[in-house]
């Protein structure tokens, strides 16, 4: 009997140890539903026995999502700021040519903005008809070229645009700028026609004067004089645009300066005052102004081929009887070497463009005044060299004043 | 854009849109082209303006007969409504750009023909009038296509200035024909050049009207300044 009561008194402790077990799970069970239900909740409630383990197993893993979550987040910050970084305007396009997402330079580019033009078709925004018409043979898989050079905004530039496929659909609009690039090209070109133009036209007149001398009767006693004498002209014209190439490229080519040495800088005027009376053949008046007795340190061969070609500027653009006055002056400091004609004056729009090789103001003059049309290009690369730089004032009908203005640290009294 | 139960007008609906921002290119184009012309005469040009304009036409024919289905067959109403009835008056505008442009060129090329006496100074001012209209009309149908109907206000509100800059040109060709008589048929075209830059101004305001009524649901047509503000 008691037997009875003792198995009854088991399994009614089993039974209540099962109920309170159940009890326990259910409320555990509870706890999990509710963490995984709730995605705000970060930490995990408390568990006993097994579903200790499963909590740990659980706060493991939330720990892992987190890390890899931060990590996922810092890789696109940083993937999104170097595509901010690049220079060029990036667009990426849906596979319906919606904006998906643009740099911040497209948005300047094209006054788009994220917020506003999220999933405008691009074309609505970008409506120029060439782009449509290259838009939609990149499409078809008919667009052969590289890109597409358009003008865009005011002032217009000038900009190449590119259509880049991506992996599974949709694509990339690439816009760069390449304005710069365009007129370095234009630039290049133009000297290349320029130098060709100024060899050829000795040449011709060389090969014009050659042929009349070997024909049968070639000219004789005082004609051919004449013509040898404009033939030697015309060799001596091509010589001196050739050194001045040289010179050019050499002081391009060298980035730093050698051979300084201090100059006597009235010496050296008086020198070339001598030399210019000789260039000007006694037609016009060439004097000494304001001459300080302070010396300049440089390289002498380049300054002086720089200070040169003002004044041979100055007498090839002063009629007869003009006045020619050369000063060296300290302003501020600084020393100032200044060549100041009463010649025919420049246009103020010509000034800032005078410094180009072959830039001509006047272009019928370029021949009979005799210069190479590199003599300015060569003084301000000599000066920028010197750390100076060239400063043109001038008035039409008046005359100029070309001052080299060189900084304080070449003074040398 | 509002979703509709009906994608299919949806689609109609883009498909007009995208018809519509390309004839926008197209005449965007066309008067930077004619814009550039005035100082340059460059006479290829000249005939690629003249011809481009077909092109103008067709699309203005296309994209009304578009809108003109689209009603017929969807029947559309309110918001969608007024889209449609904007689109086609703005459609109307632009095709008239698209002729002031073509009339701008015909000008040049008269100029062209006769040789220019005089009027260079005029030019430059000319240009410069055309440099205020390209904007307008590029910012009128930037508003058009993100519905911004404060965009639109700015474009009406510029149109005042298009206007007084004509009269100034005028003025100044005026003087230009009254000081020396040989001018007068180079000046007379070039007054025409300076009419239809500001009839493009015009046009341009006029499609600012339709997307004010297309954003706001309110006709602008007419109104006084004050009112516009408001």
């Amino acid at each position: 009997m008691s037997f009875a009561y003792a198995l009854a008194g088991l399994l009614g402790l089993c039974l209540a140890w099962a109920v309170v077990r159940l009890v326990r799970e259910a409320r555990q069970r509870r706890a999990l539903l509710a963490w995984l239900r709730d995605t705000a909740s970060a930490e995990l409630p408390d568990g006993d026995d097994a579903w200790r383990e499963v909590f740990s197993a659980q706060r493991q893993l939330q720990k892992e999502n987190r890390r890899d979550l931060a990590q996922l987040t810092m890789r696109l910050e940083r993937f999104l700021k170097a595509t901010q970084a690049i220079p060029d305007g990036v667009i990426l396009l849906d596979a319906d040519d919606r904006i998906e997402w643009h740099n911040r330079v497209a948005g300047e580019q094209l006054g788009i903005a994220l917020e506003d033009d999220q999933g405008t078709l691009i074309v609505h925004l970008f409506r120029y008809p060439v782009f449509l018409s290259y838009l939609r043979r990149f499409r078809s898989g008919e667009a052969t070229e590289d890109g597409l050079s358009l003008e865009l905004g005011t002032p217009p530039r000038q900009f190449l645009v590119r259509l880049l496929p991506v992996a599974n659909q949709g694509s990339l609009l690439l816009l760069r700028d390449v304005t710069d690039m365009v007129r370095t090209e234009r630039m290049r070109v133009d000297f290349v026609a320029n130098v060709s133009h100024e060899l050829r036209t000795p040449v011709t007149v060389i090969s014009g004067f050659l042929e009349q001398m070997t024909c049968d009767e070639p000219p004789q006693g005082e004609d051919a004089k004449r013509f040898l004498a404009m033939m030697s002209d015309q060799a001596g014209r091509m010589r001196r645009l050739i050194e001045d190439l040289l010179t050019l490229s050499r002081l391009e080519g060298e980035s730093r300066l050698v051979s300084e040495d201090e100059i006597v800088m009235p010496t050296m005027i008086a020198e070339l005052i001598e030399e210019a009376d000789a260039l000007s053949s006694g037609r016009h008046t060439v004097t000494c102004g304001e001459v300080e007795p302070v010396n300049l340190f440089g390289n002498p061969e380049e300054l002086r081929s720089a200070f040169a070609n003002l004044l041979s500027n100055a007498i090839r653009y002063t009629p007869e009887w003009g006045e020619i006055t050369v000063r060296w002056q300290v302003h501020e400091g600084k020393p100032v070497f200044s060549v100041q004609d009463t010649g025919i004056g420049i246009a103020s729009d010509h000034i800032p463009r005078l410094t180009e090789r072959f830039y001509r103001v006047d272009r019928g003059r370029s021949s009979s005044s005799g210069g190479t049309g590199l003599g300015l290009a060569i003084v301000k690369h000599v000066l920028s060299r010197h750390g100076g730089c060239i400063k043109i004032d001038s008035t039409p009908g008046r005359g100029s004043t070309f001052s080299a203005m060189l900084p304080a640290e070449r003074l040398r009294r | 854009m509002n979703t509709h139960s009906s994608s299919q007008f949806d689609a109609d609906l883009d498909a007009v849109r995208a018809q519509l921002t390309q004839m926008g290119g197209l005449i965007e184009e066309q008067l930077k082209d004619a814009i550039r012309i005035i100082t340059t005469h460059d006479q290829a040009s000249v005939e690629q303006i003249i011809r481009n304009d077909k092109a103008v036409d067709a699309l203005e024919i296309e994209i009304d007969d578009a809108c003109l289905h689209l009603i017929a067959r969807r029947q559309p109403t309110a918001v969608d409504l007024r889209l449609i009835m904007a689109i086609v008056k703005a459609v109307k505008d632009m095709e008239r750009i698209g002729d002031e442009a073509k009339k701008i060129a015909k000008a040049v090329r008269k100029i062209n023909e006769r040789g220019l006496i005089g009027g260079q100074a005029s030019e430059v001012d000319l240009r410069h009038l055309g440099d205020q209209v390209t904007p307008m009309v590029h910012d009128v149908l930037d508003a058009f296509v993100r519905s911004d109907a404060d965009l639109a206000l700015s474009v009406m509100r510029k149109d005042r200035d298009i206007d007084n800059l004509f009269r100034g040109c005028v003025r100044q060709l005026v003087t230009f024909m009254m000081e020396d008589p040989r001018t007068i048929s180079t000046a007379l075209d070039l007054v025409f050049v300076a009419k239809s830059l500001e009839r493009i101004g015009d046009h341009a305001k006029n499609i600012a009207e339709s997307v004010i009524f297309i954003a706001q649901g309110r006709d602008v047509r007419h109104m006084g300044d004050a009112a516009l503000e408001g």
